[in-house]
């Protein structure tokens, strides 16, 4: 194959790494039967691409059978679409969504920026409050409700059931937060992966089993067990419920169990009493954090002192517990067990807690529950989560597990990576605000201009890739604007090539493009629109339409090309009907192009036409000295045409033979006899054009304006 | 990921998208011009072109849109070595309809490829021939596009003293540098595919406005690629980088130059081949940039679609990889 990429010697200036990600590949569906005879591309709206494949044409003369195979197909098709497991409806609305917060935090930015120039320490403070108001918001967006059951009735049974529908593209947000916005809460971040983990503990993998797979698993044996505490299952899933901080459904998962039943209480006093002192202790968890949810069960404890004491309190009951009494009374093995288990978990049994757990990230939770509640600080936090890694390796870790481990590790290449990889262009341009935020690293990463992006920082060129994306559907381009604003350096280009690029014959469009062009002064692109609006309509049909839009435009060329068909067209029937189709014209070209000569002759000759159809409807006296008024006024303008001079002329013979009276003055007939005169000498030069006249016209004028003199000479006597 | 949105009547041989992309116009074997109107209308298929007229006798070998500052207007290149101009118009209640504005007759040679280009508020266009000569022709009137001026005609070599005999030239392309507005540049890029190396590698062309005539200010070739036949040109779109990026199809693989326009002090253009993408199983039919000059596309005659990109480090890798060759549908 020719310059194939592993060719060596290869003149390639940069070669192929031997590693590069191989391309993604896709087989076209288009129905022509190969081989195919060419295959043509256009770049539709933004990232669509129109692929048309045509097929081998054949020599023979095409018959026009029914079954006949087409010549070719066109299709469209969609890049880059469909990351993170969402609809195309809902991505449309978090688009709509997202792009109000977006322009809501670059507003904020651009003032506070104004105001504290960047270096104070009290921009970053205030910035991160706005950094996380806009996180929350777009958080907000993301959430997709799940439709709620039919049963109105609480089931005590079901023990997995959530409202949301779990997205990856919003677990991926609120890892973004909660690493590098919610500064607030960077004390307790143990405690909010603890409550991350319950939200997306399902999205941490398809493959393996999880702590959620396990519970939607005994969920649905529990139905069929009449004594649910023999089933090793149900003590398994409590001890991984346990393990991963879910407390409300361990304790739940307790009170079903078989001592509670109002027949077992006289024999199953002790194993009752054991099952309670352990759910007790269980809602009774201490934890480092500032506040629960109200459904949700354990003590929250604000700074580590107090902590520190409630949990040593709550360690030596559960050792007193554990070193009971009552287990000898205790008289069913599972539950006594179970229960054992429990209370080891609780007090951070590692063992206990590796094998309860399923994957990496329940492990690595369960340490911050039970064994290092304290934990603080990335480079610790990654430590443990490499160690936990190690002891539940994955094969394959999915585009969630990257990115946190991107966060972990402190790579913001590799965030970034992963959020274009797995969530795609939207998360990219809106994660990188947090991003950036977060670490002064990511910050000079993201904002350092690049030569090799053509002087943009990888912030820009992310939120020009989302901005194709949105321009890629009628419904989102609108948004576009919002994003290419932010985009100081190749924004408005990319912004004029978009709205250069939207179909004119929509008026509708067009009046949205003006509006965006106003917004943002864009006057180049606006007239270059006006002119293609102009040029759509003149060309079809609607002529004033099109003068309308040329006049916007100030499109001088193209008006007084117009203009000059309007001379030439009525140069030719001076006193045709057709003027009247051109009249209108006239008029709407009047309005604004006064300096244009042409016009200006326009205006007046329309003037005499009308004052000359009045004389010919024998409305006299009045209108011929109109008439006789616009015909020197015309005749003195420079800007009259040579070539009407004889026409014009021509149609006031009637005037200069007015009975009446004479109405030009000596003066004024003079004047037209000077033009008449340059008029037969300019007929020898080769430019002369010619207009369509009798033979005789110019005689008949000459003899009407001497007559004209001669009587004007007797009257001003 | 993929809708069908027309189909196109046996003996479709060529076709081109508008500026916009909502309209196609489709040559056909034997002479015949459609257009298929509102690609981009989700609701149907267009199956049926909104319109179909016999433009010429023989073969159409490219169809051309013409900017839309001229209305609705194809070029129609035929094998007979003819083009014509076609536009769109519409008189009150009837129906609008295409009507020839002018054909350009063969003097000899064969018209191969032609482009547009509006200059404020003139329109140019430059077409190749296969006797390896370059015609620039402008319009005179903004309104009709049947008055053209020849405003140069010359071959595609760098020296422009000594001529050359005449070439044999089986295709070309052509691409004007796309940039609009206040700073645009009279340049193209324009290479062949001809028997006589000289004429083959792609030349940027400027008008020097002080002697009003056309000069190649650059070569893009390499010493020893220079003689390769040119398969496509694409001048990306430029949104604001210091330099400009073609891409230029030969048998060797796509290269992607960076041009920076402004000259150094010894008065040349700084040129820089960045890289040399591969992966067409033959020859490279079309090179087609987005509309930020970010991802290309190519189609070639192994029946891919093929899009390249550049990462953040400057290296180009291809993107993805759409096949054609399955008919499933």
């Amino acid at each position: 194959m020719p310059g194939r990429p592993s060719d060596p010697g290869g003149d390639a200036i940069v070669p192929f790494l031997p590693d590069f990600r191989e391309p993604a590949f896709h087989a076209v569906r288009h129905g022509v039967r190969p081989p195919l005879f060419r295959v043509y591309v256009s770049w539709s709206r933004g990232s669509l691409l129109h692929v048309a494949c045509l097929r081998q044409p054949s020599t023979e003369p095409a018959d026009k059978g029914e079954d006949e195979e087409p010549g070719g197909k066109v299709v469209e098709v969609r890049l880059g679409a469909g990351e993170g497991g969402i609809s195309e409806a809902q991505r449309r609305r978090i688009a709509y969504g997202s792009a109000h917060s977006f322009a809501l935090l670059q507003t904020q930015k651009n003032s506070l920026m104004a105001v504290s120039r960047m270096s104070s320490s009290s921009f970053h403070g205030e910035w991160w409050q706005h950094v996380l108001e806009y996180s929350s918001s777009i958080s907000e967006l993301l959430v997709t409700r799940r439709i709620p059951s039919n049963t109105i009735i609480e089931d005590p049974r079901m023990i997995v059931q959530t409202l949301e529908e779990p997205t990856n593209l919003k677990a991926a947000w609120e890892l973004m937060e909660i690493f590098f916005v919610d500064k607030q809460s960077s004390a307790w971040l143990p405690e909010r992966l603890v409550d991350w983990l319950e939200d997306y503990d399902s999205l941490l993998t398809t493959t393996e089993s999880t702590v959620f797979s396990k519970l939607v698993g005994m969920q649905k044996e529990l139905d069929n067990l009449k004594v649910i505490e023999d089933d090793p299952d149900y003590w398994e899933g409590m001890s991984s419920a346990l393990a991963v901080g879910w407390l409300d459904t361990v304790v739940r998962l307790l009170r079903l169990h078989g001592s509670y039943q109002l027949d077992q209480l006289d024999n199953r006093e002790a194993e009752n009493g054991l099952v309670e002192a352990v759910s007790f202790l269980i809602s009774k968890m201490p934890r480092l954090r500032p506040d629960l949810p109200s459904e949700k069960l354990g003590q929250c404890y604000k700074t580590k002192t107090e902590f520190i004491k409630a949990w040593e309190e709550w360690r030596g009951q559960i050792n007193s517990l554990e070193c009971s009494a009552f287990w000898v009374q205790c008289g069913h093995h599972q539950t006594r067990e179970g229960l054992q288990k429990l209370l080891k978990i609780m007090s951070g049994n590692i063992s206990n807690l590796t094998s309860t757990t399923c994957h990496w990230m329940e492990l690595l939770v369960s340490h911050f529950l039970y064994i290092r509640p304290f934990m603080v600080g990335l480079e610790g936090i990654n430590s443990l989560a490499r160690k936990c890694r190690q002891l539940k390796p994955t094969p394959h870790y999915n585009g969630l597990m990257s990115l946190l481990i991107g966060i972990l590790e402190e790579s913001p290449e590799v965030v970034l990576a992963e959020c274009s990889k797995s969530f795609g262009p939207w998360m990219v341009a809106h994660g990188v605000e947090l991003l950036t935020a977060g670490s002064d690293h990511a910050d000079i990463l993201l904002h350092e201009e690049r030569y090799n992006l053509g002087g943009i920082s990888i912030e820009e060129l992310h939120r020009l890739v989302y901005a194709q994306v949105l321009s890629s559907h009628p419904l989102t381009w609108q948004i576009v604007p919002t994003y290419l604003a932010s985009c100081l350096k190749h924004g408005v280009c990319l912004l004029e090539i978009l709205l250069y690029k939207q179909p004119i014959q929509h008026q509708q469009v067009v009046l949205k493009n003006l509006e965006i062009c106003q917004l943002y002064e864009l006057d180049y692109i606006s007239q270059n629109i006006m002119k293609i609006a102009g040029m759509y309509h003149w060309k079809h049909g609607r002529k004033g339409f099109g003068i309308y839009w040329l006049q916007l435009a100030h499109d001088e060329v193209r008006l007084n090309r117009i203009a000059q068909q309007l001379f030439e067209c009525i140069g030719k029937s001076l006193s045709d009907d057709s003027f009247k189709q051109w009249e209108g014209l006239i008029e709407l070209l009047g309005t604004q192009m006064g300096s244009s000569g042409g016009l200006e002759f326009l205006h007046k000759y329309r003037d005499f036409k009308r004052s000359l159809k009045q004389v010919e409807d024998g409305r006299a006296a009045n209108a011929a000295r109109q008439a006789a008024e616009s015909l020197i006024q015309l005749m003195r303008s420079p800007s009259t045409p040579q070539r009407f001079w004889l026409p014009l002329l021509h149609d006031s013979v009637k005037l200069l033979n007015w009975k009446a009276q004479p109405l030009l003055s000596v003066s004024e007939t003079n004047l037209l006899l000077t033009k008449l005169q340059e008029l037969s000498m300019a007929k020898q030069r080769p430019d002369f054009v010619d207009a369509n006249l009798p033979p005789h016209a110019l005689s008949s004028v000459r003899l009407a304006l001497a007559t004209n003199l001669g009587r004007a000479i007797l009257e001003e006597c | 990921m993929e809708r069908e949105v027309a189909t196109l009547e046996t003996g479709a041989i060529c076709c081109a998208w508008n500026y916009c992309g909502q309209r196609l116009a489709v040559g056909f074997v034997d002479g015949s011009i459609s257009i298929h109107d509102s690609l981009d209308c989700p609701a149907a298929s267009s199956s049926s072109p909104s319109s179909k007229w016999k433009a010429h006798g023989s073969r159409v070998l490219n169809v051309v849109w013409a900017p839309p500052e001229c209305g609705d207007a194809i070029a129609c290149i035929c094998d007979d070595g003819t083009f014509s101009l076609w536009e769109e118009t519409e008189e009150d209640t009837q129906q609008p309809t295409w009507k020839l504005c002018k054909l350009f007759e063969s003097s000899g040679s064969c018209a191969l490829d032609l482009q547009f280009s509006v200059f404020y508020s003139s329109l140019k266009m430059v077409a190749a021939y296969s006797d390896g000569c370059v015609k620039v022709y402008e319009l005179l009137d903004p309104l009709e596009l049947n008055k053209w001026q020849l405003q140069a005609e010359f071959q595609n070599v760098l020296d422009s003293v000594s001529r050359f005999g005449k070439a044999q030239c089986t295709s070309a392309s052509i691409a004007w540098n796309p940039q609009r507005g206040e700073s645009q540049q009279t340049s193209f890029v324009l290479g062949f595919s001809s028997d006589l190396p000289q004429f083959n590698s792609s030349k940027i062309w400027e008008f020097e406005e002080a002697h009003q005539r056309w000069i190649p200010v650059t070569e893009l070739a390499l010493p020893g690629d220079d003689g390769d036949k040119v398969d496509a040109v694409a001048w990306a779109p430029n949104i604001g980088r210091p330099f400009e990026i073609i891409a230029v199809a030969t048998c060797k693989g796509i290269a992607i130059w960076h041009v920076v326009l402004d000259r150094e002090s010894d008065g040349r253009l700084s040129t820089e081949k960045v890289a040399l993408l591969a992966g067409h199983d033959g020859e490279v039919w079309q090179l087609e940039w987005d509309m930020g000059g970010m991802t290309l596309a190519s189609t070639g005659s192994d029946g891919t679609v093929r899009l390249w990109q550049s990462n953040i480090n400057g290296v180009w890798h291809e993107q993805a990889a759409l096949d054609c060759n399955g008919a499933q549908s």
